[in-house]
């Protein structure tokens, strides 16, 4: 018996060691069935270490007290105590709209901002500043002839105002609504909450959640499967609270306007490069983005657009009103102002190497590729930057891709800005007049650019990375979300580098597994003709 | 009958590489996308452990072949491979000896050395170079990268199918020994079951290797009487043939017998299985007699050469030698003799007979033209 133990023991006991090497424990990742442990953060206080101690109660301030006549007078009285601070926010570019940028892959550096840019949504500002303005944390911009140095027209309360009640008006160049009650607003204001931010943010391209697909007015109050880290009943966080801010110089720019991989806002701020308590996942986090994985959809509560096209804009209805029409969930599908849409929720991202360089197409840029790329992300596999120790090695991104058919010059190749809004039919702005030749005419003349004349629609990708709408650990990307042949696969579209799990080469599986189909048969065949001639075989001749 | 032939180390090192093989062959294809077993995660993790735990056996086995000499065994030899390969082709089906049988210093057939060999110096080094290499140097931030996981993850798959082909030839070809199981069940208990002529095979090559040791080892000599005595021992105690007093009947039966001849051509010393091979009653009818009793004439003359070349300081290891018994049979048996010396002079030979039975003969003649 003790033999037999000891025996079976030069058997037993490798499995037993091979056991334990195998099931170490120590490397559970952060997320273990048990539950969530203890997510390190750093740079950040927790919701509960948040202390909330108003420094200094501006209602009983004499000044916020007076009669307002104008919003600029509020901005005086702001600036009469934060003196100076107009420096700095005239130096932000929410109220310049522009910036100088070296563009990847172009020597020249480049003045580009919303004040020029050209998108794939409402195409550009120029000529329709007036409506577009709302947006400008300043008052009075309607057309080039706007003061930029004046800091009465900065506009505090947009972005200050935590009574709820400020509001800019449509069409009236970035002024307010009539009728607000200043002092409330003014005594009410604070560092910027999330619907201060998100009223241009959520808003951009003309209605909620539009342009980015992950920033959605949902995001104001919601729960962790929108967004985990503003989710009400989690960290509760605020825009400001990854963007941080200092002097008014915010981190994190949005990638649709700006090339250069300089004062983003990045998950590793609070999480560190190796978040995981898993070697292999942080390994991957060399050559992806933390997005990927952890946002695994966007636009989760609120539809975004994700294919525009101007071509069939135009329609109207037989009496000349405009035609509205919605799909099943009261997205609009068709605008005669806008043309045709093409809206979507729950959207799976496409995945692109980027490494935190873009590059942006200019007005007087001449086409050569269609679709245009609006803005070329730049990266790709074999994109290893100087051995990475900075951003710049190209990592795999999650990207929202804007789809459009907007308006061009077939003949010189360029984007065309036409002119959009006016208050006044008559006056070329397409919204009102419904003419192409017109509208771009005046829009082209207006931003001194030549135009042959003639106009067609061309196919247009816009790229947006996506940041927001971050999902909890356990709704993140699963591995085999990418190491799958199927072709469902995330990446199965990003080809081009070897995959384990998607890729393998056609001839060693060939090979291997004829071999191992050979060797099988081989083992059958002698081994069943040993069976047959029992007799001689298998060595039982007895003795 | 049984033999002991796998030792402690040996058995364990074994079954750790099974286990660890396939683990790493099943997580790895599961990697590779063939299948959902431990989930592509754990799959991940549990490759990368067992691969670590590998590559700790690696070095260990490594380090016991080196000191034990184990490593010997996988001297490729190109001796007999055909004949392995033809047993089988065909005289597997007909009841065939093997060939080549399990000897404590050659435990594999030659087939084996070469796939073995193959396995140890080519597949599971490239497995376990590829392997790292695939864990260690895609990473950007790592200062030597390679350009692109393709080549590596080609040959680590390649290598991989061709270690499922062994495996799956390996085990079948563990049921073609004495009894199916026999193989299988050696590597488990250290003892295998073989045929009573594989056994004698394996104590003939035994007292060889034996021999040879002893050569070298005592030179200076006093006791070299007792040398087969010793040497019969060490063989014990490492064949550890199961059933001790069916030792020296395996000895015998195997026709071990030990003999010394003078200067003057007579018998000094011979052993009881010398003498019952001879089909002699008794060591006193032997000794004193001249080495010409045993033989024929042709024989005779032939033996006499040699005799003279050992007295002259050579060892000789004569091959198949006929032999004339007392009553008038005839014998085979292979003959290595080697210089006896007293105080540093040669004064005669001694040497171990080990019989050989008219099957095995006629192979061991053929093969002895042939490697002429
Ligand atoms: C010390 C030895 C080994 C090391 C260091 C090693 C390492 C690796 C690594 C790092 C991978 C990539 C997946 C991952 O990150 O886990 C991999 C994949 C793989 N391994 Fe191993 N491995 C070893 C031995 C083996 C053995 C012995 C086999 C099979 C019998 C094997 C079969 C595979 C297969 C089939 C894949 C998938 C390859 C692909 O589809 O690209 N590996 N191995």
């Amino acid at each position: 018996m003790k033999r037999l133990l000891y025996i079976l023991s030069i058997v037993i006991i490798p499995q037993f060691i091979v056991y334990m090497v195998i099931t170490r424990t120590d490397n559970q990742c952060v997320i273990n069935k048990e539950g969530p442990t203890e997510l390190k953060v750093e740079n950040y206080t927790r919701k509960a270490d948040r202390i909330n101690i108003m420094v200094a109660d501006h209602s009983k301030f004499e000044i916020l007290q007076q009669e307002f006549e104008r919003p600029q007078d509020v901005t005086l009285a702001c600036l009469s105590c934060h003196t100076e601070r107009h420096h700095e926010l005239m130096a932000n570019n929410h109220w310049t709209w522009e910036r100088s940028e070296k563009l990847a892959g172009r020597d020249s550096i480049v003045s580009l901002g919303k004040k020029n840019i050209i998108n794939n949504f409402c195409i550009g500002i120029n000529g329709s500043e007036k409506t577009c303005v709302r947006c400008h944390i300043g008052y009075g911009w309607g057309d080039k002839e706007f003061d930029f140095t004046k800091k009465e027209n900065i506009d505090c309360l947009v972005c200050h105002d935590q009574s709820g009640l400020y509001k800019k008006g449509k069409g009236v160049s970035g002024m307010p609504v009539e009728g607000l009650n200043y002092n409330i607003i003014s005594q009410s204001v604070g560092s910027p909450k999330r619907e201060n931010c998100g009223i241009c943010h959520y808003w951009g391209g003309g209605g909620n959640n539009v342009k980015h697909g992950d920033l959605d007015k949902a995001m104001n109050s919601c729960s962790k499967d929108v967004d985990v880290h503003m989710a009400i009943e989690g960290e509760d966080m605020s825009c400001i609270a990854c963007h941080t801010t200092e002097n008014h110089v915010i981190k994190g720019k949005l990638y649709a306007l700006s090339s250069e991989d300089k004062n983003r806002a990045t998950c590793e701020q609070c999480h560190t490069d190796k978040p995981h308590n898993d070697k292999v996942l942080n390994n991957h986090g060399d050559r992806i983005a933390c997005q990927t994985c952890h946002i695994p959809e966007y636009a989760k509560a609120n539809s975004t657009k994700m294919v525009w096209d101007w071509s069939t804009a135009g329609r109207l209805n037989d009496d000349g009103s405009q035609i509205h029409e919605s799909d099943a969930d009261g997205n609009h599908n068709y605008l005669s102002i806008k043309g045709t849409f093409v809206y979507n929720d729950h959207v799976k991202p496409e995945y692109m190497w980027f490494n935190g360089l873009a590059d942006h197409v200019l007005i007087t840029d001449s086409i050569t590729s269609i679709p245009i790329q609006m803005n070329t992300l730049m990266g790709s596999y074999d994109d290893k930057g100087e051995n990475c120790e900075s951003t710049s090695c190209s990592k795999i991104w999650p990207v929202k891709v804007h789809r459009g058919k907007q308006p061009w010059d077939p003949i010189l190749r360029k984007l065309v800005q036409p002119k959009l809004w006016s208050k006044n039919k008559g006056d070329s702005a397409y919204w009102v007049d419904f003419d192409w030749s017109n509208s771009i005419t005046a829009g082209m003349k207006y931003t001194d650019l030549p135009y042959s004349g003639e106009y067609d629609f061309v196919e247009t990708e816009m790229y947006w990375p996506l940041n927001h709408q971050v999902s909890t650990a356990a709704k993140a990307l699963q591995c085999t979300d990418c190491h799958t042949s199927s072709e469902d696969g995330r990446l199965a579209e990003l080809k081009g580098f070897y995959l384990p799990g998607r890729d393998h080469y056609d001839f060693i599986e060939y090979i291997g597994i004829l071999l191992v189909l050979l060797t099988a048969a081989g083992v059958i065949i002698h081994g069943g003709i040993r069976i047959v001639l029992r007799k001689n075989c298998l060595h039982s001749k007895e003795e | 009958m049984k033999v002991y032939i796998y030792k402690g180390f040996e058995r364990f090192w074994h079954w750790t590489q099974v286990t660890l093989i396939v683990m790493l062959a099943l997580t790895g294809f599961e990697i590779h996308g063939f299948y959902e077993l431990f989930g592509y995660r754990e799959a991940v993790m549990i490759h990368d452990r067992t691969a670590w735990g590998f590559l700790a056996l690696i070095i260990f086995a490594i380090f016991w072949h080196f000191t034990t000499g184990e490593w010997r065994q996988y001297i490729p030899t190109i001796k007999l491979v055909k004949e392995q390969a033809q047993y089988y082709i065909t005289g597997i089906f007909k009841g065939a000896e093997h060939p080549t049988n399990k000897l404590v210093y050659n435990k594999f057939n030659p087939l084996q050395r070469l796939i073995y060999l193959g396995l140890k110096i080519l597949v599971i080094p490239v497995m376990v170079l590829s392997g790292f290499a695939y864990m260690y140097l895609i990473y950007p931030n790592e200062t030597f990268v390679l350009g692109s996981l393709g080549p590596v993850a080609a040959v680590h798959t390649l290598g991989a199918f061709f270690l499922i082909v062994f495996i799956i030839a390996h085990v079948y070809l563990t049921t073609t020994g004495h009894k199916p199981l026999s193989s299988i069940q050696a590597m488990i208990t250290g003892w295998e079951e073989m045929s009573e002529q594989e056994a004698k095979e394996m104590v003939k090559s035994e007292m060889e290797y034996s021999l040879k040791v002893a050569k070298y080892n005592l030179i200076t000599n006093k006791d070299r009487s007792a040398f087969l005595d010793e040497a019969l021992m060490e063989t014990e105690a490492k064949l550890g043939v199961k059933c001790n007093n069916k030792l020296h009947d395996v000895i015998s039966n195997s026709g071990a017998g030990y003999f010394r001849i003078g200067m003057d051509g007579t018998y000094q010393e011979v052993n009881e299985s010398w003498v019952s091979l001879y089909k002699y009653e008794s060591i006193d009818e032997i000794i004193g007699k001249n080495y010409s009793l045993s033989r024929s004439k042709d024989s005779f003359a032939q033996l006499q050469e040699t005799f003279n070349k050992v007295l002259k300081g050579e060892t000789v290891e004569h091959g198949l030698v006929i032999r004339h018994c007392k009553d008038g049979s005839i014998g085979y048996h292979t003959l290595t003799m080697t210089p006896f010396t007293k105080d540093n002079k040669i004064v005669g030979v001694e040497g171990i007979i080990i019989n050989i039975d008219r099957d095995n003969a006629t192979k061991l003649q053929w093969d002895n033209e042939n490697n002429k």
